[in-house]
Order: C-alpha cells, then sequence, then structure tokens
C-alpha cells in the first residue's frame, strides 16, 4: 500500500510540475538555510567542550564599578588560584594562563617571526585536554624554561627532526626555551590558541603576592556535582580576606569602607560560556568570542526560513483542494477511508520534502564555501555525514512532512464526497482565511527582516561617517618599530622627508586596531580618585591624527622633556571636576616610585579611542614617544610611502618584515562581527522574501484560475487589463499591507535591542519603516502582477469556451 | 432488500424548506433492477445519494437488510456501504491519475485485499469486460462508452450485492448506451439488484420495475 501511496503521489507530483516546483524551491531553501545555521550554531555551541571535563571547569573572573568606572576582567590576581585551592573543598585543581605578547623566535639563526605564546602553571595540562603526542606527557613543564610546542609549529620550525631536547630563543627573554613535548594544534573551537606554552616556574609575575594587580587567566576544576552559585558565595569573604590588608596599604582605605560606595568581586563562569557569554574588556581577552545573541538570532532566522517554506507547502496545497476535491470524492466512494486519504497526501509531502532536502543538501554543498568565508568557520561538508546530524536531518524531514503536510492531508480527506464530486468549490471558501493568517504571517517575518537589515544598515553607516573626533583616513600605522632599536630615530626623520607624507607621530597608541594599553591611578590631594587611560604620545601626535586641542597648548619641543605635563580629553576634564578650565589645574598619579605630580597643559576634544559601542573614557596623553609610529599621508594612495617605508625597514632590520596598517581598515574590522551580521541578514532577508514570494505567486495563480471564468465574463463586459490585475491583486495586497502591523513594532522592538549595544546610536526614523514597506509591497505586487496581468490579457473568448 | 419509510430531506433557502425527498417510501427486493425516473431535479440522484449512505436524510427510516440505518453511526454506515454497494456515475469519475487496471483495483487496495487475490480478480473482470488491452492506458485515453465500463468495472469489482447508478449512459450515444443497459441485465440476471436512475424512456425498459419521481416523491399512477 505505501508503494502505492509513493506511485501516485509521484504522478500527482509529474502532473503539476508548476506547484510543486514552487514547492520544493521553496523548501530546499528553507533546508538548506537550516542545515547551514544547524552546523553553524552547533559549531558555536561546542567551543571548549572537546576537554573530558568541560562541565566541571570555570574561570574566575573580576568584576567591579570603581567611581563611575566599570571593570569587567578575565584576568585576575596570582595568587588567586592557589589561594582558591587551598580554601575551597569544592575545588579540585586550579591553573593559570598568562598571554604573552610581542615574542619572536628564532632558531638556529632564523625567525620565525610571532609567535603565540603563554605562560601556563605546570598542572595545565591535567586540567585542559590538549594531548601531548611525543616527549614528556606526563611532566613537561615541571622546570623552569620548559615549553610544549604545537605540531604545527614545531613543523615550521623544526621540519622532520625531533624538537623535543632542542632550545629556542625568544627576544626579549634572557634565558632560552628548552622543548620538552609536542601538543596536537589546539582544536579550533578552543577559546584560546597558542603555539607555545611555556611553564610560570621562571615567570616572575607567577610569584606575585598582589591582590592588585591582574594578570592570570585562573581555571579552576570543581567537584563533580558541585554548584557554581554556592562555589562562587565563598567568594566574597575570601577577597575581602586576602585583598583587604593589601588594599588598605595601597589606598589608605578598608575593604568595607571601599565596598561601601563601589563593587568589586570575584566570579566564576563556567568554561563552555566563555565564547558566547564574554563581555571582558578586549585588553584582558584571549580572542574575539562568539556572542549568544547572534546564535539566537540565526537559529530564529533559520526556524523562519523552513516556516516560511512549509506554509508555502500548506497554502498551495490547500489552494489546489478544488483540483484534488473530485479526486477525494471517488476515493471516498470507492472505501477509503479518511485515515487512508491522510496516508496518501502526508506520502505526497514526504515525497516532496525528501527531494526538496536532497536538492537543499546539493545547495548546501555549492554554497558552503561562500558561507565558511562570511561566518569565518571551516565547517566541512562531511560533517554533515555524523550520525548526529544525519539524525536530525531524518528528524527535519519528518517534521517537515508533518508540518507541511498534516494540515492540507487532514483539510482535504475531510470532504464531504458528494460536494466534492459537485466541485461546490467556489473562489471564496472559509480556507481563504486560513491562507491569508498564513500569508500575514509569512509577510510578518519577510517585513520584519527587511527592516530590521535597513536598521543595520543605517547603523552601520552612521558608524562610517560619524565624526569620531579625529581624521581616521591616510593614516598608516607601524606598531613594531621598537624592534629597530636605536634606528628607530633614523626611520622616523627619512620618513618625515618623504614628500608624500604630511605628518609622523611617535607613539604605538592608536585609537583602531591594536594598540598598546597603559591604565593608571589618578589621585587628588592623595587621594584616589579612579583609573584612567594614558596614551603616551609626542608632540606631533594631535596634528597627525588631526584632534582638535579646545584648550591649553600642544606638547612641544620648547618646553624639553615635559615628563610632568599632560594633555586630556574632556571627559577627563569632567570626571576630574575641571569642567571646562582644566589648565594648569593638578593631579597625581600612581608610578612604581610613589605618586607624581601632573600638570594639565592642554584639553583635547573627546575622540573615540574605542568602538562605538562604548563612551568615550577618560583619557590622559603624556609626553613618552616610543613603540611604533603613525604617519599621515597627503593623498589617499600611500602605496608610495608603503613601499618606500619598506625599503628603509628591510635597510635597517632585514630579520623580520615591515608590519604595518592602514588605520581605516582596523577600524572597519572593528565592528567585523556587526558587517557580518548584516551580510547574513540580509542575505536572509532576500531569501525569505524570495521564498514568501513563490508561495505568493502559486496562491494568485490559483485564485486566476479559479475565477478565469469571472475574469472572462468581466472582460466582455468591457473591463480593462489593469482592473482585472487590481481585482486579482487586492486581496494579496491587503494582506500583506496587514502584516507590517505585526512586523514592524516586533522589528522595532528587537531592532532597539540590538542597538543598545552602540553608547552611539541610530534613531529608528520614520523613513525607515516606509522604505521597508515600500521593497516589501514592491515585490509582493511584481510578484502578484506578473502572474495577474497574464490572466488579464488572455483572450476572454478562450475563458468562457471552456464551460 | 432495503426499505426507506416516510423519509424526507429538505434543505433551508431564504428561510424556506425546500424539499428534495418528500415523504419517500420505497421497497425494494433482492434480485430487482428497479428504473427511477423523473425530471430533473425530481430528487432521483438525492435517492440514490441516500440509499448509498453517502447524504444525510432528515426524516424517516432506512432498513438495509434489516439494520436500521437511521440509527447507525457514519463509520458503521461507510463500512455497509464498502461492503455491498457499488456506484457508478454519469460523469464516469475515473481517477485520472490511475490507468485502467489501478482504477478497477482501488477498491480492492481500500479492503485490504491480499495482492496476488486482487490480481486474480482485476484479471477477471478485465477479461470478462474485454479491456485486457486497454489496462495500462490513462482515462483521457479512452472513449466515453470505455470509461464508463471501467467505472463499472470497477462498482462490481468488490463483488456488491447491489449497484447504483446516476445516469450511467447520461453521456453516452445510444449504442453504448444499449451495450451497457444490455450488461446491466446480464448482471442482474446473475443476481445482482440494480438501481439506476434515468431520464430515457428506452434505458428505463431494461428494468424490471419503474418509479416516477415528482417533487421528492413517488407518483402513483
Amino acid at each position: 500500500m505505501i508503494k502505492k501511496y509513493f506511485k501516485i503521489a509521484w504522478r500527482n507530483i509529474i502532473r503539476n510540475k508548476g506547484t510543486f516546483s514552487l514547492n520544493i524551491i521553496g523548501l530546499a531553501l528553507g533546508v538548506a538555510s537550516c542545515i547551514m545555521i544547524m552546523l553553524y550554531v552547533s559549531d558555536e555551541l561546542s567551543y571548549d567542550r572537546f576537554n573530558e571535563r568541560a562541565d566541571q571547569i570555570v574561570r574566575v573572573v573580576f568584576r567591579a564599578n570603581v567611581n563611575g568606572e566599570e571593570m569587567k576582567e578575565a584576568v585576575v590576581m596570582a595568587p588567586v588560584a592557589q589561594t582558591l585551592k587551598n580554601d575551597l573543598p569544592e575545588v579540585i585543581s586550579a591553573t593559570r594562563l598568562a598571554n604573552s605578547y610581542n615574542n619572536r623566535l628564532e632558531y638556529n639563526n632564523t625567525y620565525y617571526g610571532q609567535s603565540n605564546l603563554g605562560y601556563v602553571d605546570p598542572n595545565f595540562f591535567d586540567v585542559f585536554t590538549l594531548p601531548i603526542i611525543h616527549g614528556n606527557k606526563n611532566t613537561p613543564l615541571d622546570k623552569p624554561n620548559s615549553a610544549v610546542i604545537s605540531e604545527s609549529l614545531a613543523e615550521g620550525i623544526f621540519g622532520k627532526t625531533d624538537p623535543v631536547g632542542k632550545t629556542i630563543t625568544v627576544t626579549n627573554r634572557t634565558k632560552k626555551l628548552y622543548v620538552t613535548g609536542v601538543m596536537k594544534d589546539i582544536p579550533k573551537n578552543s577559546h584560546f590558541h597558542f603555539d607555545l606554552l611555556v611553564s610560570t616556574l621562571g615567570y616572575p609575575q607567577a610569584k606575585n603576592t598582589s591582590w592588585m594587580e591582574s594578570d592570570f587567566f585562573t581555571y579552576l576544576v570543581l567537584k563533580k556535582g558541585s554548584d557554581i552559585n554556592e562555589v562562587q558565595a565563598k567568594l566574597p569573604a575570601i577577597n575581602k580576606k586576602y585583598m583587604g590588608p593589601q588594599m588598605m596599604d595601597a589606598m589608605g582605605m578598608s575593604y568595607e569602607e571601599f565596598q561601601k560606595e563601589n563593587k568589586l568581586g570575584l566570579f566564576l563562569q563556567p568554561l563552555t560560556d566563555i565564547h558566547l557569554y564574554s563581555d571582558f574588556s578586549d585588553s584582558t581577552t584571549l580572542e574575539q568570542g562568539g556572542d549568544i545573541k547572534y546564535v539566537y538570532i540565526f537559529s530564529a532566522v533559520a526556524i523562519f526560513m523552513l516556516v516560511i517554506a512549509c506554509i508555502n507547502f500548506m497554502n498551495l496545497a490547500t489552494a489546489s483542494a478544488s483540483k484534488r476535491a473530485k479526486e477525494v470524492g471517488i476515493r471516498k466512494v470507492l472505501g477509503s477511508n479518511k485515515k487512508q486519504l491522510i496516508n496518501q497526501f502526508l506520502a505526497e509531502a514526504f515525497l516532496s520534502t525528501l527531494l526538496a532536502t536532497s536538492l537543499a543538501i546539493l545547495l548546501f554543498a555549492f554554497t558552503l564555501p561562500a558561507f565558511n568565508q562570511l561566518a569565518g568557520k571551516e565547517i566541512l561538508f562531511s560533517s554533515l555525514l555524523k550520525p548526529l546530524y544525519i539524525f536530525s536531518l531524518l528528524a527535519l524531514l519528518l517534521l517537515v512532512t508533518i508540518f507541511a503536510g498534516a494540515y492540507p492531508a487532514f483539510y482535504l480527506s475531510s470532504f464531504n464526497p458528494i460536494n466534492a464530486l459537485k466541485s461546490k468549490f467556489s473562489g471564496k471558501e472559509k480556507n481563504f482565511g486560513i491562507r491569508g493568517g498564513l500569508v500575514v504571517f509569512q509577510f510578518v517575518i519577510s517585513a520584519g527582516l527587511i527592516l530590521a537589515t535597513l536598521v543595520v544598515k543605517e547603523q552601520m553607516n552612521y558608524i562610517q561617517n560619524k565624526d569620531i573626533g579625529y581624521e581616521t583616513d591616510q593614516l598608516l600605522v607601524v606598531r613594531n618599530t621598537y624592534l629597530l632599536g636605536n634606528n628607530e630615530d633614523n626611520l622616523i626623520e627619512d620618513i618625515k622627508n618623504d614628500p608624500r607624507v604630511e605628518n609622523v607621530s611617535h607613539s604605538a597608541f592608536v585609537p583602531a586596531g591594536e594598540s598598546d594599553n597603559e591604565v593608571g591611578g589618578i589621585f587628588m590631594n592623595g587621594e584616589f580618585q579612579r583609573r584612567m587611560f594614558f596614551y603616551n604620545v609626542d608632540e606631533n601626535y594631535i596634528p597627525t591624527l588631526g584632534m582638535e586641542l579646545l584648550q591649553g597648548r600642544n606638547f612641544s619641543e620648547e618646553y624639553g622633556a615635559e615628563t610632568d605635563k599632560v594633555i586630556i580629553n574632556e571627559k577627563a576634564a569632567q570626571i576630574l571636576g575641571f569642567g571646562e578650565d582644566p589648565i594648569e589645574k593638578t593631579f597625581e598619579r600612581d608610578t612604581h616610585d610613589g605618586l607624581k605630580n601632573m600638570t594639565i597643559i592642554g584639553m583635547v576634544k573627546n575622540f573615540n579611542f574605542k568602538s562605538l559601542h562604548q563612551e568615550v573614557e577618560p583619557l590622559i596623553l603624556k609626553k613618552n614617544p616610543y613603540g611604533g609610529i603613525i604617519i599621515r599621508s597627503k593623498t589617499a594612495d600611500m602605496s608610495g610611502i608603503i613601499k618606500n617605508l619598506t625599503n628603509k625597514w628591510n635597510n635597517l632590520n632585514p630579520k623580520e618584515a615591515l608590519n604595518y596598517s592602514i588605520l581605516d581598515d582596523s577600524l572597519n574590522h572593528t565592528y567585523l562581527k556587526e558587517r557580518k551580521m548584516a551580510v547574513i541578514l540580509t542575505l536572509f532577508a532576500i531569501l525569505t522574501i524570495i521564498v514568501a514570494c513563490l508561495g505568493l505567486f502559486g496562491l494568485v495563480t490559483f485564485t486566476a484560475e479559479q475565477r478565469f471564468k469571472e475574469i472572462g465574463i468581466r472582460k466582455v463586459l468591457g473591463s480593462s487589463a489593469a482592473q482585472i490585475v487590481a481585482l486579482l491583486s487586492k486581496d494579496f495586497i491587503k494582506l500583506v499591507a496587514a502584516s507590517f502591523l505585526i512586523a514592524f513594532p516586533l522589528s522595532y522592538y528587537l531592532m532597539n535591542i540590538w542597538l543598545q549595544e552602540f553608547a552611539y546610536r541610530i534613531q529608528i526614523h520614520w523613513w525607515l519603516f516606509l522604505m521597508a514597506a515600500i521593497i516589501t509591497l514592491g515585490i509582493a505586487f511584481f510578484t502578484i502582477g506578473i502572474k495577474s496581468f497574464r490572466a488579464a490579457s488572455a483572450n476572454p473568448i478562450k475563458n468562457l469556451r471552456t464551460e | 432488500m432495503l426499505k426507506l419509510n416516510h423519509t424526507y430531506k429538505w434543505v433551508n433557502s431564504g428561510g424556506r424548506r425546500i424539499f428534495l425527498l418528500n415523504d419517500l417510501s420505497v421497497n425494494i427486493e433482492q434480485g430487482e433492477f428497479l428504473s427511477v425516473m423523473g425530471p430533473s431535479g425530481s430528487g432521483k440522484s438525492t435517492l440514490l445519494n441516500v440509499i448509498a449512505m453517502l447524504d444525510d436524510f432528515n426524516e424517516g427510516e432506512y432498513y438495509f437488510e434489516n439494520e436500521a440505518i437511521h440509527e447507525l453511526k457514519p463509520k458503521k454506515r461507510t463500512a455497509i456501504f464498502n461492503e455491498n454497494i457499488g456506484f457508478i456515475f454519469q460523469a464516469y469519475h475515473l481517477l485520472d491519475d490511475l490507468t485502467v487496471y489501478e482504477n478497477i483495483e482501488t477498491p480492492l487496495l481500500y479492503k485490504k485485499v491480499k495482492s496476488s487475490e486482487r490480481k486474480a480478480l482485476v484479471a477477471d473482470i478485465l477479461d470478462r469486460f474485454n479491456i485486457v488491452g486497454k489496462k495500462d492506458l490513462f482515462p483521457h485515453q479512452l472513449s466515453g462508452g470505455q470509461q464508463q465500463l471501467v467505472g463499472i468495472a470497477r462498482a462490481l469489482i468488490i463483488k456488491p450485492k447491489l449497484i447504483l447508478a446516476d445516469e450511467p449512459t447520461g453521456n453516452l450515444n445510444s449504442k453504448q448506451s444499449d451495450e451497457i443497459m444490455q450488461l446491466f441485465k446480464e448482471l442482474n440476471e446473475e443476481g445482482v439488484t440494480i438501481i439506476q436512475a434515468t431520464h430515457s424512456e428506452s434505458n428505463a425498459a431494461y428494468g424490471s420495475r419503474i418509479i416516477h419521481l415528482l417533487d421528492g416523491s413517488v407518483k402513483h399512477h
């Protein structure tokens, strides 16, 4: 019997190729999107789960609010790990990781450039599942300067020779590293990636006993079954016990007194939450993670796509009811019961879904590379062959069959045979109501997504064009001129003389992209105020970056070193209570040699030195040029300067290549996540409207077929083609317009939540709604128009003759 | 075989009742070949649909082989219909997507008859109706008379006790019509009870009894 169902289903598909193609294409697009997003989401959710004890590992993080400064740091103080292990019975073990920057490797007089180097406690490999495939597998890091190297870096440096026992030189380090083991490359879905893990035993900061400086990512393994919240509840007492006395020394304030007006504490973050739920400041983040919001958004989009395609299926099936009614009638008279008819219609739905799924898999295979590039993933086609995904795909197949097929199956099989045989189905059966509702639902999603896309585009546009307090174009950044040592000044002088160069500043502090970072405590009359950011610059910094000096003067060579002078931004002036007139005011800054008095000589207009997600924070510029250079070009084309710079660089330091960046590019990179989302959102907005319109096209086709006699009569009576088009379109256009009433408020609400992420954001203006409405209506009308115009321009006599 | 006692069926139209069956009583014996005549709208089709249990009636009694149909639930009625009655339509109502063979086989599929038995039964009837050569054709490839032949074969395949034919030759020419009537006569002689609704005096004459309907009641002479 099942075979028969499929045979009949197949013949029916062949006979209704048109409707069927609409169904299949729509469903295939829906299913392909679903597969893609399913893989993307499960990849996002898989982060750090490769660790055998992933569910027991937590990271200790630091959150505080001190004098209005919000601090979110993923690193904590050096003694935290050992202290928590000693004091908390739930902690089985604790391990630390410190990120190390600017490490250049040298082996056999060959340079291997930057490497990702981290210092880890000797027990690191007991906590994280990072298999050592060669060398000392049990205690690789139990001696100072011992290091474990990744498989790929080992191959890069040592080729086929055995790396174990070899020594590597690291610039800026007096001691050489001694390779004790080779580990497998850290899996892609890990929240950190290092090529060299070096023992903390020889690392001075690891022995730091201060509870006032944070340097270490600290991970705890909790006993099985311990409640994170319970453990976390014990942390304030520990903090008070150990930090309290040190706070008294450093700030002259007791812990209790401090906590009265400020908040500060240690918290636990599950390992598996790190990738998707981290909001820590960039300087304490190992790698830019994902965002659970985007996981939700894309999951929702996948479900929407599928639902829209299923609705098409339902609508087209019920709309063609008049065609199928006769068959249902006959079959019932021939002794079929309802169940058998339902089975037959479900078989049809299943067959369609099966074909659509096959097509979707093909579509997926072809678009996967583009998707990977867009999403920054390395999803393989073969990952679809995992049992879990095969099972999910089968489940999806059944789900779609039931979801798309059940309603038409029950509806069609419920016909009274006599009525069905008499074809008592007029154009306006009660089903139009349900179908109308489903069309509205589809366009709620389409129009909602279109509005969302417009909002995202508008916000990105705003970011691009906002005046952020300095001139971002024509700036070239080289952040490692310190490598040149004594030749650094020569290079700067040389490059200043290039006729294409407008100005050069000597600083490694850049307001976009990678930058050096300095934060220091600010005191007034010996009393701690709050921490503020410092920029170490020279007198050319403000003119080179095109910043505006609102008050006072810039640094100048005339005044010598000026190490006790600063220029502050408006925000700092406001926070320090100097308001509009900060010139010649003083404060103290915390240095290694105690508090040092600083005098304000100028105030610079606020500029965004962080992304527009954040408000401008207080900033202090002090004269201390070192590190890198920033070049302002006279023209947009900087290739000449780059060429000149490269030549000069190669003459001075042939060991390492020049590493430069264009500030505008770095700035764009800051919003990579949003840019990707904009692209993906646009893509799916287009796809959903296409699928929704496929359905609309099908429905109009049926309406035109059902009413073709009416159309003929009207034409004979003198109706114009335009009037017929209006007649056929009216009902559908009304539905689309009705969908705006739900789509726009919903989209407005959700997009406002998204916009909250930006400290600087657009208003969702009325004309964005208008644009979304015009686009949606335009596409819908175009779809309906093609079909109804064809129906309207047919010869009326033909319509009537068939009677 | 079946008996209708004072049956009424009406529809409401514009606040008025329009009677489709109006105090109609009829008694049909096993082995009869009854012709139902009457002008359009006199209730012939309604009567056949009611007898076939495809349509309800509002008042009265209906006994089919001593079973009180008016007291039964729809499911049970459908079961009795499927077991005993073959229905033949004026417009043939073959399934367009199925071949001649498959059309005839369909009622057996719904009765869950075994495959081997199905083959034998369909082969027999194809043979008897001389349409073996057409078994793989689709309905639109046949003439009207041939289509109706398939329709009859399909109705007979479940070996019904009663055949209901609603203007079976209405769309056919007189030669085809005579052949179908001859076939009905043979079937009747084999013991099948037949009720046919018809406009045609000559077709009606094949029956062993004729009743005339007018406005939903039997017209007595």
